[in-house]
């Protein structure tokens, strides 16, 4: 009979793009359990929310995260909008749509390329990383930014998509597909590939279902379940998809059901684009949201993302909860890290695609006590001698 | 669709609800005692279409705190509303019915002080170590203020 | 089919292309129509009307004084550049640049001084 040891991993580790800490039980080369402990980089959003102006908030919410700015805006865009009882004009929701398609082809394109260096294979990394470019030119081009775009607004979208644009993401959007039908073949016949994902990070449905995952990680498990079908938001409801499923259950499924998610998004763009009626963009609303608590759900790039939002009557929100994507899918992963070699850590963990600035939000940012955050030498060996004294 | 979902919570949780409201299409809101929370919560995950809970929020609504437990059918979105006291704020687990919420607990534990028999641990998950005891920063008596002024020494 | 090397064409391709990146102080690439960066104001049409302080996320814009008298002191290392301001300014004083190099070597640098 073997010890098992405990081995920390994080918060600042390679193989891990955002802080956080596991400890891992190990017994010979296996992982037995794992424990998890957050914070980090929890910045306070949730209470800093609570103490500016709805139209404000706009642009603290799409700071939550980087990458699914957009799924995040349009989810607290829709609350405010519920609340207020607007509804906001065809064409602005068509250019929702399409933005939210777009944020996930170049999300998944970058979480293939994260997903590749996971398992040592730099090249498809530079590769993937290069065409994802395209992608953010074209978000570029519409909105004036990469990535934190400002495009949402309460009452409609702040930018319009011109004749001039669209012949030139039609252009993009050629080359995006006819990249990701090169990249599927990679990864299905690569061998490389197939030893490190095949039958790795195993998650069976009924336990996806049980510890409550979300998004592509619950539909690699073969579960067909997606907001965009389920409750059809912006014009969702106007334009046929299909929701992709694998039921290898495994990180092989992740990457394909990805994969194939970037080919249907091209599609989705493109009928988008062929039926967007004309008309205005945005409606004026009012500053004062009437009382009242509305649940928001959008499919981010990563999965189902919640926004509660209750009003108490003024300008300012009296709670907004978040709930991102990558928190729900935090116990599947700690079920699909349970048996796996240790070398296989970092590629399980990239799995599920996670964002932890996402997912940690709250406690607080004061621009004042900022001064008193930053550490001096001397403060620092004080404050490690008592610590070493305590224990 | 929403409508028939309803009828169906109301027969099911018979006498428990102290309110149902269906706020617009596929959303809809029950509120149940606080000694009712188990019972419910095994009751709502066992009718058809069910699909995971998204997520608990905690309001600090003043002399309580109130839990909403969102959860997700294939044609609604339900939210289970529950208040505790805020002096001794003690809920059971529903950590064994649904072990999805684990970390949702353990969230709601930090930030807001409510405990959950079953799944407390003294550890902090969310706030950074050496976090003074009481200080939960989305209850509304700590403004970031007060936080701030009390934070200060740790760092 | 499982095969050894699937991206060896792409590869072998890449060797007759030059690199994609650009080597940045010597050359750039073209900044988009819509890009917005740092802000300026022509301050003889301001108005003081204290809009732009209203309805900017970072509380990057604080006016001293008042009405036509006003000055503005604008805090580029807050600025988010969403253009909310130069949306809802009323006689359109304020005007976006395509100026995105924004280094400073003192912090009492970023923050600019629009006076009459």
């Amino acid at each position: 009979m073997v010890k098992a040891i405990d081995i920390p991993f994080g918060p600042q580790h390679p193989a891990l793009e955002e802080p956080i800490n596991f400890t891992f039980e190990v017994e010979e080369e296996r992982v037995v359990d794992v424990k998890i402990r957050l914070g980090y980089i929890h910045r306070g959003i949730e209470k800093l929310a609570e103490n500016r102006t709805y139209h404000q908030n706009v642009y603290l919410v799409e700071r939550i995260c980087g990458i699914c700015s957009f799924a995040h805006t349009t989810c607290y865009t829709q609350a405010v909008e519920e609340l207020l009882g607007v509804d906001i004009p065809e064409r602005a929701k068509y250019i929702r749509t399409i933005f939210c398609e777009m944020e996930r082809i170049q999300n998944h394109y970058l979480w293939l390329g994260f997903t590749a260096k996971a398992m040592g294979f730099e090249t498809l990394f530079m590769y993937t990383w290069r065409d994802r470019e395209a992608m953010l030119e074209v978000l570029e081009m519409i909105s004036g930014k990469r990535v934190n775009y400002g495009m949402n607004t309460i009452g409609g979208v702040r930018r319009d998509i011109t004749g001039k644009m669209v012949e030139r993401m039609e252009e993009r959007l050629n080359y995006l597909e006819e990249r990701a039908n090169y990249y599927k073949k990679v990864c299905t016949k690569e061998r490389s590939i197939l030893k490190r994902t095949v039958g790795v990070g195993m998650l069976e449905p009924s336990d996806a279902l049980n510890l409550c995952a979300v998004g592509p990680t619950l539909r690699a498990s073969g579960i067909p379940q997606d907001v965009r079908a389920d409750e059809p938001y912006a014009a969702y409801g106007e334009i046929p998809f299909r929701v992709v499923t694998y039921d290898g259950c495994d990180v092989a499924s992740r990457i394909l059901v990805r994969i194939d998610e970037i080919i249907e998004s091209v599609k989705m763009i493109r009928r988008a684009l062929d039926g967007m009626p004309q008309g205005p963009i945005r409606v004026k609303v009012p500053k004062n949201v009437p009382k009242g608590e509305a649940v928001s759900l959008v499919e981010a790039p990563r999965g189902e993302d919640l926004h509660y939002l209750r009003s108490d009557g003024s300008d300012r929100p009296a709670r907004l909860k978040v709930r991102a994507p990558t928190l729900a899918n935090l116990p599947s992963l700690r079920k699909m890290l349970k048996g796996v070699n240790i070398a296989d850590i970092p590629i399980v963990i990239a799995g599920i695609d996670p964002c932890l600035a996402c997912m940690e939000r709250v406690i607080l940012v004061d621009t004042k006590s900022k001064k008193g955050q930053a550490w001096s030498g001397e403060e620092l060996w004080r404050y490690a001698n008592e610590w070493y004294r305590e224990s | 669709m929403a409508a028939l979902n309803l009828n169906r919570i109301r027969r099911r949780l018979k006498g428990r609800v102290q309110e149902v409201f269906v706020q617009r299409e596929r959303r809809i809101f029950i509120r149940v005692a606080e000694e009712d929370l188990r019972e419910t919560v095994k009751t709502l995950i066992r009718l058809d279409g069910f699909n995971h809970l998204a997520t608990i929020t905690g309001v600090d609504i003043g002399p309580a705190i109130e839990l909403i437990y969102h959860i997700i059918y294939k044609d609604a979105v339900v939210s289970l509303k529950v208040q505790v006291p805020k002096e001794s704020p003690v809920l059971p687990t529903i950590t064994d019915l649904i072990p999805g919420a684990v970390f949702y607990e353990r969230e709601i534990q930090d930030l807001l002080g409510v405990k959950f028999e079953g799944n407390s641990s003294s550890s902090l998950f969310i706030l950074p170590d050496g976090w003074p005891d009481g200080v939960h920063p989305l209850r509304k008596e700590w403004t970031l203020g007060r936080i701030s002024k009390k934070v200060r020494r740790l760092w | 089919m499982v095969i050894l090397m699937a991206m060896e064409d792409e590869l072998l391709e890449s060797l007759k292309k030059k690199p994609v990146t650009l080597r940045f102080p010597y050359e750039r690439a073209r900044p988009e129509d819509r890009m917005q960066a740092k802000v300026t104001w022509e301050i003889e049409k301001c108005i003081g009307c204290n809009l732009c302080v209203k309805v900017c996320p970072s509380n990057a814009i604080k006016l001293i004084g008042r009405g036509r008298k006003a000055e503005i002191r604008y805090h580029v290392g807050r600025c988010l550049f969403c253009g909310e301001c130069v949306d809802v300014c009323p006689t359109k004083a304020i005007q976006t640049t395509k100026e995105f190099e924004l280094a400073f070597t003192k912090p009492e640098e970023m923050i600019l001084e629009f006076r009459r």
